[in-house]
């Protein structure tokens, strides 16, 4: 079986991009992205400094998790090893550039696909090397078959030191570096968001340049020099790794990388709490007989639950690079992504609730007799089950994520069933201002959307944001939305607005304070997932 | 298509119109070959366009399996398949889209390297679709720089001149019609014949980039004139003036693959001049166990790839170079038999006495002169007396490099023994005042080590370069431009070119054609307001013919612009000293030879080329047959065809006779391989002389014949008078430069030395030499892949320096020079020099005004400027709009996501002309670095003209004129290159008798 890698011997590169735009140029890559780039970075104090050079790529990884979340199968993983993509395939999801831990993969803006570095298996496929490998003037850069012995990479891996990339993710990079340095390998060590390189622009930062850290004085007074932020987070005492030597350590190249998902997917995330919450609720108060059955509270929830999961449809397809091509999940399905499964969650759980609603409606109106009372328990677990089915899968999407640590979290599918459970609550507490609710209904939702606030709060001050993170990474992550870029939404949004007014409202019976809770609750939901979502995506995985 | 796929498609763009959201490329375009677009004798494209390229049928095949020592796969296609190779498209993968290809060699054009490119022209309609590299080729094996594979984006550039045009309103004011290319050469030629036939000093050729080995220096020896005019004095004069004085030969050629010592004062790895061959051989050297040493005040990235960084003060190099020659000359380090083999030292030590200062040392040498006849043992003496002072602690103070890493420096050089390769190009040599010292006190290292011509030492260029003669060659002129070699620097290596605006402004001459050839004048000269204003002068350059690919700023003041070809669209022949080895490369218009492949008949280049855009070599035959149309002048006879009489030569024509009987070796290679000498050059690209040439020196000459004794044993020598290396140099001392600073290797005090930046007084030194390794002098703007890696350049300034001016990265900062000032930004790094502030070259490119229809300098990658003057003196320049999107045909100008695209930093610079070399001293001493001001903007720029004229007379107070100074009546010493040499009698200067005594 082939295995074809990559070493990228540093003690060879100068540093010089043939390689760039030698793959501009074979494979025709627009302006501002990159399938392959040089990386260069500064360290040191002066005359004791240097300047490392890092060409970065996709690592066509043993086991890519890109592959493992394309819900079509467009990134895929070749017999001999190579990890290619086929844009006539891709939908533009952007779940690759979730999952893949190094930023290698971008959207093409004349296909409005994904791209990244195929190896130039248009080459390898006729006995050519990778064009980077041809115009390199040093011969820095070796493909071959690493499973094959008697190859220049198998036999230079056998006897070079070497490193790789965030091993740590168990995605088995097959790019080896000889004499990799760290300062390049690990992204968070320089400053995040460099406001310019050495020689190029950087893209603005969002929320406007960082602060800078600037000097203070020795013990004894002299002046100390602190030349760049040395991978400390920004507004806070919390030190997260990264160097603490007080020399220079930062990036004079980098390519730069757009963040994939926007308000759109947050978006999703409340529109799809609520759709799933609404009947994950009432199927639990019904089939335990906290409350009697009401055909018009179920007409009601039904009605806002469709009308939920249509707007989670329209979401998803409004994030899509190529929303034209959405039937493609259900028509060329890649079983393994809980995008793809997570389709077939949705689908299925708006059509059972769409038939249900239906007779229910049709019945309601007299337009035909339906009697659903011996089958209710059964279309209410089924309806149950399939709505927690809904909330919860995101999970384990973003548990595929492996380029966002601090959405790969254990609590995740906890968290989304209280979330859930909360926003049907709410939904339900609105429609409690029109009388919808009978009062054995409506003391259930009230306690429920008491308590849910309550826990919610808890899992996200005390789980989410009180332990420590697995990752150096997710611990960025999370100090971005508590205490960094997103904490003015974190605190002021989700937690003052979405939890503490809410649950003041909860005390007072008044058709105003219910519609108030519910919105309040709501809009805390969006800011939480909005900081959720987009705050990781700002670490930089290159 | 399958049911499944086409299914598919359909639902697809049912649900597109349905959404009204789907992108302009939700369809998978029809990438089905458009009908030929050829037609014979057609040209080919008018306007310009994005390339589409055609798709076949075929596939391709697997490649013979070739197996490499190492295990390699085959890498490129072989030449017996590069009349039709098939490949697929890499950026439709996994579709499979085959392509089906013409294989062209050719040579790349964007450095002075002549590596070898591979042109893929798609057999369907001959629009190129790549460059790769040429295989085939000695020097570049294959392999390339950034710059190579962008030779597309220069093709392609949306805003390419295409046809002749011609000014109408006044100079500089921006308005352009269309003309023929016959109306142009009729012009042209008769604005030359008028000037010719009064005068041989009216027609200048100021040539940027050549690109090509003698072609058009024949052009204009046929034309009978002084018209040679170069770049050179403000690239490598000051370096070719050291290594002449010591060897004649004017550039270095190191081994650097087989060196165990590489001694770099430049930048090797990302931008000497030979960027790509050398820096594989250097890397290829390194891995082999060589040490590699760096000269640099700045962290190149040849110093971050060096094992010794010495961050040495600018103007400090020749005395650490002088502290390593100490360290072998007090410890008998050298190679004896070497130096006393091949150096003057009878002629030194005779000399002595004249030059030496050291009392002590003079009254000894006297001694021993009158004792009888001094051997090289008082030699061996006198060196270690003269040197003496040279220690490392000397050096390090002097340079302000720790002295442990002089003293390492120092014991690599001594174990390198024949094998030390050095360099230095433009860097220290270019910078400073007496810059020419360093390259001789360099190649002083190489003379004592014995490491000329060995394997792994290092070279002198004219042993690897060659030139194949022509068909037939003009004699040489009689004539001497007074605006190209003026009277004050006879030694100058050569034309004083960047005084030009000042020698027209003080009424030394005037032009009456000017050709500029891909070369941008105002923009990277010093002084460049200055240019502005004689470019401007109509009485003064009467006619300003621009020969570019690309628009350039000095393109805006020519009277016509005349678009000339790429690295694909011309016929040129070159040869550089890359590597021990020799060899020649072939440039080609890569779609006519694709064309004449498949048996289209192409009669002149420009008809395959886009537009109209012409080559040089045809453009030349065309202007001289025009210049004398009936032989009267004595022209048109150099441009007759040697195969058929009476009629003008054809490009092919030219180059199959050299082919055929100028280049050794070549025709029994074609004869094997079934081809004509032309025929296997249209093939290859490149041929490869020999593959090394060591110590050419050393063979065998009677002296009768020229050859000089050595030992009793009469050898080839070097192209000095004494044909030995002269440490002791008698043309510098014969022509006024009695001093022992200027005859020997020695130190001389530059105009940045620590003692004159007054650096507590807020004096800093301003380093305006870097450059990156993806960009091209100025003609990156039109090649979007270099520019999207480099872009700008700001100030890179030491974080000490920073604070103590209260900035950080991005702030701006107003630097100021004796002319004027700039404002731009900050880059704070360790990486410099304490002290020194440094600005990449090739950024900051303008415009002065919008697009238009006849293209531009890169819209998107330059600014929009004003320019504006007051009666003062005063110039300004301010910048209205940055870089930026814009749309054109290439959708990736719609993509540009930078902004800032640099500060034309030149314009500030004062003229800096050296005494000696006439080299243009580039490093500026900035007499203050603040914090700009509010309402200072990135990229202002103003300049004072009064005080740039002081800093010009200041500097040519400094020279010693040959009217004064010279041994013999004459302007320069004869045996001192020049790019072309007039008559012996032309050297005289006027009203003098060959043989006046000098005063």
């Amino acid at each position: 079986m082939q295995s074809y890698g990559f070493i990228i011997n540093n003690e060879r590169c100068i540093g010089c991009h043939a390689c760039s735009t030698a793959c501009k140029s074979e494979n025709s890559v627009p302006l501002g992205v990159h399938r392959t780039w040089v990386k260069s970075t500064e360290t040191g104090i002066y005359p004791d400094t240097q300047r490392h050079f890092q060409v970065t790529r996709c690592n066509h990884c043993d086991n890519p998790p890109c592959v493992r979340i394309c819900p079509t199968g467009a990134m895929r993983q070749m017999d001999n090893g190579i990890v290619e993509f086929d844009g006539n395939a891709c939908i533009g999801c952007k779940a690759c550039m979730q999952a893949c831990p190094y930023d290698s993969i971008y959207i093409d803006p004349e296909t409005n696909t994904a791209a990244k570095c195929h190896y130039c298996s248009h080459r390898v496929s006729v006995g050519m090397e990778p064009a980077c490998v041809v115009v390199c003037p040093a011969h820095a850069i070796i493909a071959g078959d690493i499973a094959d012995p008697d190859s220049e990479i198998a036999r230079t891996l056998s006897r070079a030191k070497v490193t790789v990339r965030k091993p740590e993710q168990g995605t088995a990079p097959k790019l080896f570096y000889i004499a990799g340095s760290d300062v390049n390998l690990h992204p968070t060590v320089t400053e995040r968001r460099p406001l310019t390189f050495a020689a190029a622009d950087a893209l603005p930062a969002p929320g406007g340049a960082p602060p800078r850290e600037h000097d203070q004085p020795r013990a004894n007074g002299d002046a100390r020099r602190l030349p760049q932020l040395q991978g400390l987070p920004e507004h806070g005492p919390l030190r997260l790794g990264g160097r603490q030597a007080q020399h220079m350590a930062q990036v004079g190249y980098n390519a730069q990388h757009r963040v994939p998902w926007h308000w759109q997917v947050p978006a999703y995330l409340v529109t799809k709490a609520i759709g799933a919450g609404v009947w994950m609720l009432l199927a639990l108060a019904w089939l335990l007989d906290l409350a009697s059955y009401e055909t018009s509270t179920a007409i009601y929830g039904g009605a806002v639950a469709l009308l939920m999961m249509t707007l989670t449809t329209a979401f998803l397809v409004l994030d899509l690079e190529r929303p034209d091509r959405f039937l493609y999940i259900l028509l060329r399905p890649q079983w393994r992504s809980w995008l793809a499964r997570g389709s077939v969650l949705l689908i299925g759980y708006s059509t059972l609730l769409g038939l249900y609603w239906g007779l229910e409606t049709l019945g309601h109106l007299g337009v035909m007799s339906v009697d659903l009372t011996t089958y209710r328990p059964a279309w209410l677990l089924v309806l149950g089950l399939f709505g927690t089915g809904v909330a919860i899968y995101t999970a384990f999407l973003f548990g595929q994520a492996e380029g966002r640590d601090l959405w790969q979290n254990p609590l995740l599918p906890i968290h989304l069933v209280l979330q859930a459970t909360m926003m049907g609550a709410a939904a339900l507490w609105m429609a409690e201002s029109f009388g919808v609710l009978n009062s054995e209904l409506s003391s259930v939702v009230r306690w429920t959307l008491g308590s849910c606030l309550l826990a919610d709060l808890f899992v996200i001050l005390l789980g989410e944001f009180g332990m420590s993170h697995a990752s150096e990474v997710a611990a960025r992550a999370a100090h971005e939305i508590s205490g960094g870029r997103f904490r003015h939404i974190f605190w002021g949004g989700a937690i003052v607005v979405g939890h503490a007014l809410p649950l003041l409202l909860l005390t007072v019976a008044t058709p105003a304070a219910q519609i108030g809770a519910a919105i309040f609750v709501t809009a805390g939901l969006y800011a939480y997932e909005y900081a959720f979502v987009m705050a990781p995506q700002e670490i930089p995985n290159a | 298509m399958s049911s499944r796929a086409e299914s598919l498609r359909r639902t697809e763009s049912f649900l597109a119109k349905l959404l009204r959201l789907a992108p302009a490329t939700s369809q998978p375009q029809d990438r089905r070959p458009a009908a030929s677009t050829i037609e014979a004798a057609q040209p080919l494209s008018r306007q310009m366009h994005q390339p589409e390229y055609g798709q076949v049928d075929a596939k391709p095949v697997d490649m013979t399996t070739v197996t490499h020592p190492d295990g390699r796969m085959t890498q490129y296609p072989p030449p017996s398949h590069w009349d039709d190779w098939v490949q697929w498209d890499g950026k439709h993968w996994p579709t499979k889209v085959a392509h089906r290809y013409a294989l062209v060699p050719t040579t790349c054009f964007n450095c002075e390297a002549a590596c070898g490119l591979l042109a893929y022209v798609d057999k369907s309609n001959y629009e190129i679709r790549k460059f790769e590299g040429n295989p085939a080729h000695p020097s570049s094996r294959g392999r390339n720089c950034a710059k190579g594979p962008a030779t597309h984006n220069q093709t392609y550039d949306p805003e390419r001149i295409l046809h002749p045009l011609k000014r109408v309103g006044p100079r500089g004011s921006g308005k352009w019609a269309r003309i023929s290319w016959d109306e142009a050469l009729e012009e042209i030629a008769e604005r030359m014949r008028e000037s010719r036939k009064r005068r041989l000093d009216g027609i200048m050729y100021h040539v940027g980039r050549p690109g090509e080995d003698h072609y058009t220096n024949r052009v204009i020896s046929a034309w009978g004139v002084d018209g040679h005019n170069s770049h050179t004095n403000i690239c490598s004069a000051a370096a070719r003036a050291g290594y002449a004085f010591w060897s004649g030969a004017d550039r270095p050629s190191p081994d650097f693959a087989r060196a165990k010592t590489i001694l770099l004062i430049s930048a090797h790895l990302e931008s000497g001049h030979y960027f790509n061959p050398h820096a594989q051989r250097i890397v290829e050297g390194q891995a082999a166990g060589a040490k590699i040493i760096t000269f640099d005040p700045r962290l190149s990235n040849t110093a971050a790839r060096s094992d010794l960084w010495l961050p040495s003060w600018p103007g400090s190099e020749a005395v650490i170079l002088l502290a390593i020659a100490n360290h072998l000359i007090q410890h008998n380090l050298y190679n004896r038999d070497f130096v006393r083999r091949w150096v003057n030292w009878e002629q030194t030590l005779r000399e002595a006495p004249s030059f030496v200062e050291d009392e002590a040392t003079r009254s000894w040498i006297e001694a021993r002169l009158a004792a009888g006849d001094p051997c090289f043992e008082d030699f061996e003496e006198l060196l270690k007396k003269l040197y003496a002072e040279y220690t490392f602690e000397r050096a390090a103070q002097e340079s302000e490099v720790p002295v442990d890493r002089i003293q390492q420096a120092a014991e690599l050089v001594a174990e390198a023994g024949t094998r030390l390769a050095c360099h230095n190009w433009r860097a220290a040599a270019m910078g400073n005042r007496g810059g020419w010292q360093v390259s001789r006190c360099l190649l002083f290292l190489n003379v004592l080590t014995g490491s000329l011509g060995t394997r792994g030492g290092t070279f002198m260029n004219s042993w690897n370069k060659f030139v194949p003669k022509p068909f037939a060659q003009p004699p040489a002129f009689e004539a001497w431009n007074e605006l190209h070699l003026p009277d004050e620097w006879p030694f100058a290596h050569y034309e004083m070119s960047f005084l030009l605006p000042h020698f027209l402004d003080e009424g030394r001459g005037d032009v009456d054609v000017y050709f500029t050839r891909v070369y941008n004048p105002l923009w990277i000269n010093p002084d460049g307001f200055r240019w502005i204003e004689a470019l401007r002068d109509e009485e003064k350059i009467k006619c300003h013919v621009a020969l570019t690919p690309t628009w350039n700023e000095s393109a805006w003041f020519a009277d016509y612009v005349l678009p000339m070809g790429h690295a694909g669209e011309r016929h040129d022949l070159m040869s550089q000293e890359t590597y021990a080895g020799t060899w020649i490369a072939f440039r080609q218009p890569v779609r006519r030879v694709a064309m004449e492949r498949d048996g289209i008949a192409i009669n002149r280049t420009y008809e395959a080329n886009p537009g109209e855009v012409w080559e040089e070599a045809e453009f030349w035959i065309d202007l001289s047959v025009k210049m004398d149309p009936d032989g009267s002048l004595g022209i048109r006879k150099w441009f007759d065809s040697p195969y058929r009489p009476g009629e003008a030569i054809t490009v092919e024509e030219y180059f199959r006779w050299i082919f055929e009987n100028s280049v050794p070796g070549l025709p029994e290679a074609a004869e094997a391989e079934g081809l004509t000498p032309l025929g296997y050059m249209r093939k290859y690209g490149a041929f490869e002389l020999n593959t090394e040439n060591y110590a050419p020196y050393e063979q065998l000459k009677a002296t009768s014949l020229g050859g000089v004794d050595v030992d009793g044993v009469g050898r080839v020598g070097f192209t000095t008078p004494s044909k030995k290396l002269e440490f002791f140099s008698p043309t510098l001392r014969d022509w006024g430069w009695k001093e022992q600073a200027y005859v020997i290797p020695w130190h001389l005090p530059s105009h940045v030395s620590r003692d004159e930046i007054d650096r507590g007084g807020g004096e800093m030194l301003l380093l305006p030499t870097f450059r990156l390794p993806n960009l091209i002098h100025t003609r990156s703007a039109n090649a979007k892949w270099l520019y999207e890696i480099s872009h700008k350049n700001p100030v890179w300034m030491h974080p000490e320096d920073a604070q103590r001016l209260g900035v950080d990265t991005g702030d701006l900062v107003h630097v100021e020079t004796e002319i004027g000032f700039m404002v731009d930004t900050v880059w704070v790094t360790e990486g410099i020099k304490p002290g020194v502030i440094a600005v990449s070259h090739h950024l900051g490119r303008w415009r002065t005004q919008d697009g238009g229809e006849h293209g531009n300098i890169g819209s998107g990658m330059s600014s929009l400027v004003e320019l504006s003057s007051d009666a003062e003196g005063l110039r300004r320049l301010r910048i209205e709009r940055s870089g930026g999107p814009w749309q054109s045909t290439d959708p990736d100008t719609a993509r540009i996501f930078w902004e800032d695209v640099g500060v034309h930093q030149n314009l500030i610079h004062g003229v800096h002309p050296d005494p000696v070399s006439g080299a243009h001293c580039w490093h500026q001493k900035a007499i203050a670095v603040r914090k700009a001001a509010p309402g200072q903007r990135r990229g202002d720029i103003e300049v004072d003209l009064a005080k740039s004229q002081a800093v010009y007379r200041q500097w040519v107070d400094m020279a010693r004129p040959a009217s004064v100074y010279s041994p013999d009546g004459t302007r320069r010493p004869y045996w001192l290159k020049r790019p072309l040499k007039p008559t012996k009698k032309a050297y005289l200067l006027p009203g003098r008798d060959p043989e006046e005594p000098a005063p």
